[in-house]
């Protein structure tokens, strides 16, 4: 309702096009907001289009990537995970990385897919990576219902933390979508990151922690080391949601750095975006 | 309403440099002047309330590039656009569509682009599945339509936006000439219901029966804002990239050592060569040639071909009943056919310009000389009412427009 007003008022005054206007507004993303739905929608209905089993291989997916971490960080290396059956260990950990992980894949390419659209119409283009992050919520739920049948089957007690977990999502959306802006800004400019963006999500499954406790890593490292690793956003929250649900040990002392690193991607991803957004339509 | 100030548009050329990060870094090191031109070099216009305007103009005179400054989608780089009102930008039909979608989902999906709300898709549903005629196939994926059917549902949700200021690039030129109908009297009423309407079009039949003004680009300048009939003969002069005059030198003329032509020229009343030429008026069409063998007998003719490429009609000096197929001494001959005013309709004419000879009578005719597509006559009608068309400004069916006489009877 609110936009519908904002709406109105802009018919009485008029719009001005200039170099100087910006051509991103917040309100606007208001007044798009069904476009937004409407292209997570698109992107979820065709995602498994002419598939045998269709939605099933949302499940497949976080089941097969769970047995493999659980074969080689549960089985070979056999890290301490205090307790907690490896495998659920596991699942805790890949819910909020899955969701990154699909978030930062996407998102990189999404404008330049969108270009026949980002040529011919106007509207807040920072919808086209924000509509990725929305889908990923179906993944982020898919996940979710997979780690709560394994926390049945093997007997797992919900975290007296449990409360926290909305903040650690939170962080690990905003983590999802900073770097979705920030990627597909970059890789308007420069496509290179078409190529670096596969490897990011694949290196990032290792380095985060999500197969294997955070201190198994670091103490390993150098204390600069461990601090590099730590700016990994999603190293810090990956360990907020599994203490949040687990009641594993709590995030490592240096897990703050993670903390600030999310807040910091996400506003410069909102600055670089603006930046580039009124020229996103000649780059392209 | 719009407000068009001293708007400028500039693009750099060639690759841009730092769309690599090895090209940033070197352009860093060195910086380099790129080249650019000016797409739009300031334009000024403005389209009032209900208005209905075409805007003109050849490939690349920054007709895009303006729709794109006012729908949004690219900055200028100078000057301003005031938009008063909820704009809707129509510049490709079927953005967004989905192949693997249904009719139906694509209904939503694109209204939504185009900014409906889902309340007001809903609302219109049954009119836009209704006039895009593909109702039984509705639940079927796009990507087993015809291509025809596509654009038409596409046209269809496009047709159904309801906003104060409509921007519209081309896109009626789609689909069969039913349809392309149908959209032409949708757009009439869009622009009658007192909605403000920005029409690009190469289709000046389009551009005559639904625009109240024009404006012409050319060079991304705005050459011409004003009367409909006037901007397109102002379109069609600019437009007119062939010569309505061709003059060779002895050395280069075609022909071979019997005849060459020297110039074939159109020419106005007093003998002046022109480009344009009120359709009410007669042209002169002068050939100069230059016979190089004494007592060469050659026929000078002409074909005259629409835009179509059809074949209005044809004329030679057999046409002539003394000079008609006489023997011509060496050197240089002058002669000039008279089209008369209101024969010619409006539009781009071409002329296929021949000289030719016929030995014995029997004989069929050898071309010396046979230029097809050689000049060029542009025609238009200022609809003052003294032409054929009268004060109908709409479309004008024929190939020829003669003003022929009525008697009445009883």
């Amino acid at each position: 309702m609110l936009s519908d007003r904002i709406f109105v008022h802009v018919i009485h005054k008029p719009e001005i096009i200039s170099n100087r206007s910006s051509l991103f507004t917040f309100s606007d993303i208001g007044r798009y907001r069904e476009l937004l739905w409407m292209l997570a929608w698109r992107d979820f209905r065709i995602r498994y289009a002419q598939t045998a089993i269709g939605l099933v291989w949302a499940f497949i997916q976080p089941v097969l990537t769970i047995t493999i971490l659980y074969v080689i960080f549960g089985r070979f290396a056999q890290v301490d995970t205090g307790g907690v059956p490896h495998i659920v260990y596991t699942a805790s950990g890949l819910l909020g990385w899955t969701y990154f992980a699909y978030v930062m894949q996407n998102s990189g390419n999404s404008i330049i897919t969108a270009q026949a659209m980002v040529k011919k119409i106007y509207f807040p283009r920072i919808i086209v990576p924000l509509s990725k992050a929305l889908v990923g919520l179906i993944d982020l739920g898919v996940n979710a219902i997979v780690l709560a049948l394994l926390m049945v089957v093997f007997d797992v007690p919900i975290s007296v933390n449990f409360y926290v977990l909305p903040v650690f999502i939170l962080m690990a959306l905003m983590a999802a979508l900073g770097i979705g802006i920030w990627l597909s800004a970059l890789t308007i400019r420069f496509r290179d990151f078409q190529y670096v963006v596969p490897f990011m999500v694949q290196l990032g499954l290792y380095i985060t922690p999500t197969a294997y406790p955070a201190e198994f890593a670091i103490s390993k490292l150098p204390q600069w080391a461990s601090f590099i690793y730590f700016m990994n956003p999603m190293a810090g929250v990956v360990e907020g949601i599994r203490w949040s649900i687990l009641d594993t040990q709590a995030p490592s002392g240096l897990s703050y750095v993670s903390f600030i690193a999310v807040p910091v991607l996400f506003i410069t991803s909102l600055f670089y975006f603006q930046k580039i957004d009124g020229k996103i339509a000649d780059l392209v | 309403m719009i407000e068009v100030e001293n708007l400028s548009k500039r693009y750099k050329l060639g690759s841009h440099k730092s769309d690599t990060l090895r090209g940033l870094l070197s352009s860093w090191r060195f910086s380099q002047e790129k080249e650019s031109f000016l797409a739009l070099d300031n334009v000024s216009f403005s389209v009032s309330q209900g208005e209905t305007v075409g805007v003109i103009g050849r490939n690349g005179a920054g007709k895009s590039t303006l729709m794109k400054i006012i729908s949004k989608i690219t900055k200028p780089t100078s000057g301003q656009v005031k938009i008063y009102g909820r704009v809707s930008s129509l510049l490709e039909v079927g953005t967004g569509f989905h192949p693997e979608l249904t009719g139906r989902e694509n209904i939503f999906l694109n209204g939504s682009i185009l900014g409906m709300t889902r309340a007001e898709i809903k609302n219109r549903f049954d009119e836009i599945v209704d006039f895009s005629g593909i109702s039984e196939f509705l639940d079927t994926p796009v990507k087993h339509y015809s291509s025809g059917m596509y654009v038409r549902l596409a046209f269809a949700v496009a047709a159904h936006l309801e906003p104060e200021v409509l921007i519209v690039d081309e896109v009626l030129a789609v689909g069969d000439v039913d349809f392309q109908r149908k959209c032409f009297d949708k757009m009439q009423d869009v622009g009658k219901s007192g909605r403000t309407v920005l029409l690009v079009s190469h289709n000046m039949e389009a551009i005559e029966r639904i625009c109240e003004r024009t404006i012409v680009l050319d060079h991304g300048k705005n050459v011409f804002t004003g009367d409909v009939a006037q901007g397109i003969s102002v379109y069609s002069g600019v437009n007119s990239g062939n010569q309505s005059s061709r003059r060779w030198n002895t050395n280069d003329a075609p022909g071979n050592d019997k005849v060459r032509l020297v110039e074939i020229s159109c020419r106005d009343s007093n003998g002046v060569s022109q480009n344009q030429f009120d359709c009410r008026y007669p042209i002169r069409i002068r050939f100069e040639f230059e016979v190089k063998a004494e007592g060469f007998q050659v026929h000078p003719a002409f074909h005259v071909m629409n835009e179509r490429g059809i074949c209005e009609f044809i004329s030679g000096d057999f046409h002539h009943p003394e000079w008609g197929g006489r023997k011509l001494k060496t050197g240089t001959h002058k002669m000039e056919c008279i089209i008369p005013g209101n024969l010619l309709s409006e539009g781009k004419h071409s002329l296929m310009v021949m000289l030719s000879s016929k030995p014995v009578s029997s004989a069929p005719y050898i071309n010396h000389v046979n230029i097809d597509n050689c000049i060029v006559l542009n025609v238009f009608d200022l609809v003052e009412g003294d032409s054929a068309r009268g004060l109908h400004k709409g479309p004008y069916p024929g190939v020829l427009r003669p003003k022929l006489k009525w008697n009445v009877l009883s």
